[in-house]
């Protein structure tokens, strides 16, 4: 895979570099700013461009960066990595694009299978969630409102938090060990129960499932 | 504590000449005091401010860093069924992720990154998710200065921290009464009246107020004023 990498600190933009080179990844551009990376690849494109949040240009130069890469070239995938996982920023991210992203900590790529699975997904397609956030956001809601999450079973619950992390209906099954139908039955009822009908496409609809968790938990309406 | 002859070296832009204790430095005017206070409290939260920042991109970055230097270890392990090393790697990976984890939480009661990013609405959402809390948050979306959204998050914090109570909380900022800045008003519904000298802690240094209603130990109301610069 083509990549690219965008981070202000140098050790570990050569740490990410030696790791993506070990995986068998081409590094076609390793700069420490955001406005370096759009203008390495104005003209080249990479399979997925991997930011930090928190570079220049300040105070979160891996979001603007990333909004002028999506409009530039939209077929190409984004993988945010931070010190923080945070469902301020994730929102964010989900309003840059709802495909071909991923929002992960820093610490959690350091392996060769979680990087190159993680780019590949990211590359497919795919939203990839750092877990921990997927988690928390969606394990325990809130009890101070009737939001529309409350009204899903625990079961179901189970399953958004997989489609928040990005996970396809056959890894949903094979996490949770039941059948596709099943977890087809399960995400059919979730979009039911959050009002999500009418002619959206499958894909569309869960990440307006996601979306709409999210925003419960950030109390807009 | 301030020397009995108080001479204002750096008067500031914004400080008019018509302004008791100005020009006159033989009596110390209660203001030149509270200007005083004040200024000491805006440079002790951009210090914290920027210790946050220092642990950001210091020590946690070079931890991360770490991080993937293991992966690119364990990816040349040259014999594959080395499970041992392995496993070494792996816990020494856990190892990383649990100091990172360690950092981030002392980084949060530092000055939390958020907070300087977005401001108190993000900041504030985040801690009562994290913290799994029952609480209604109405926020206005104005900034505010690094010392009052601190002290004010702090002071937040702090509610939270001591009682398990659901509380609805309404910040806005509003046009001061007195000639100056804005004032941030806090209104804390179903907190502890108990709790209002815990937010007077963080209210009182920048020259704000407390009220509270209610008897101690029942739910009642805190109402917390921040005055802006």
């Amino acid at each position: 895979m083509r990549v690219a990498v965008a981070e202000d600190g140098a050790l570990f933009r050569q740490g990410l570099v030696m790791l993506l080179e070990a995986s068998g990844h081409e590094v076609v551009a390793c700069v420490p700013g955001g406005d370096e990376l759009v203008a390495a690849l104005a003209n080249d494109p990479v399979d997925v461009a991997l930011l930090d949040i928190r570079m220049p240009p300040e105070p979160d130069g891996g979001l603007v960066t990333a909004e002028r890469l999506r409009a530039a070239h939209p077929e190409m995938g984004l993988l945010f990595l931070s010190h923080y996982a945070e469902s301020h920023y994730l929102v964010r991210i989900l309003e840059i694009g709802t495909d071909r992203v991923g929002y992960r900590l820093k610490e959690k790529v350091g392996s060769v299978e979680v990087l190159s699975d993680t780019l590949s997904r990211i590359a497919d397609g795919e939203i990839v969630i750092e877990p921990v956030l997927a988690k928390r956001l969606v394990e325990k809601p809130r009890n101070d409102r009737k939001d529309v999450v409350a009204a899903l079973s625990e079961r179901e619950r189970d399953v958004l938090k997989l489609m928040a992390e990005g996970r396809s209906n056959g890894g949903i099954a094979s996490t949770l060990f039941v059948s596709g139908k099943a977890v087809e039955k399960h995400i059919a009822s979730i979009f039911d129960k959050l009002g999500l009908h009418g002619d959206a496409s499958v894909h569309h609809r869960r990440v307006l499932a996601v979306l709409t968790y999210l925003r419960s938990q950030r109390g807009e309406s | 504590m301030t020397p009995a002859v108080v001479v204002d070296r750096n008067p500031r832009p914004g400080r008019r000449p018509d302004q008791p204790g100005s020009g006159d430095a033989a009596v110390p005017a209660p203001e030149t005091d509270a200007r005083e206070d004040r200024r000491r409290q805006e440079e002790r939260w951009r210090r914290r401010r920027s210790l946050e920042r220092q642990l950001h991109d210091g020590a946690a970055l070079r931890i991360s860093s770490l991080a993937l230097r293991l992966g690119v270890l364990e990816n040349g392990s040259v014999d594959p069924d080395d499970g041992a090393r392995h496993r070494d790697i792996a816990a020494l990976q856990d190892e990383v992720a649990a100091a990172l984890e360690e950092l981030r939480a002392v980084a949060s009661q530092i000055y939390p990154p958020l907070l300087h990013e977005a401001g108190l609405g993000p900041a504030l959402r985040e801690l009562v998710t994290a913290r799994q809390r029952d609480v209604v948050l109405d926020v206005a979306a104005d900034r505010a200065e690094p010392a009052v959204e601190g002290a004010v998050y702090f002071a937040l914090a702090d509610c939270l921290e001591a009682s398990g109570a659901p509380l609805a909380v309404r910040i806005r900022r509003e046009p001061g009464t007195v000639e100056g800045g804005d004032i941030v008003v806090v209104v804390i519904e179903g907190a502890d009246p108990a709790l209002g000298p815990a937010v007077l802690d963080e209210a009182g240094p920048l020259g704000g107020t407390v009220d509270v209603e209610g008897a101690p130990g029942s739910a009642g109301t805190i109402t917390a004023r921040f005055p802006c610069a």
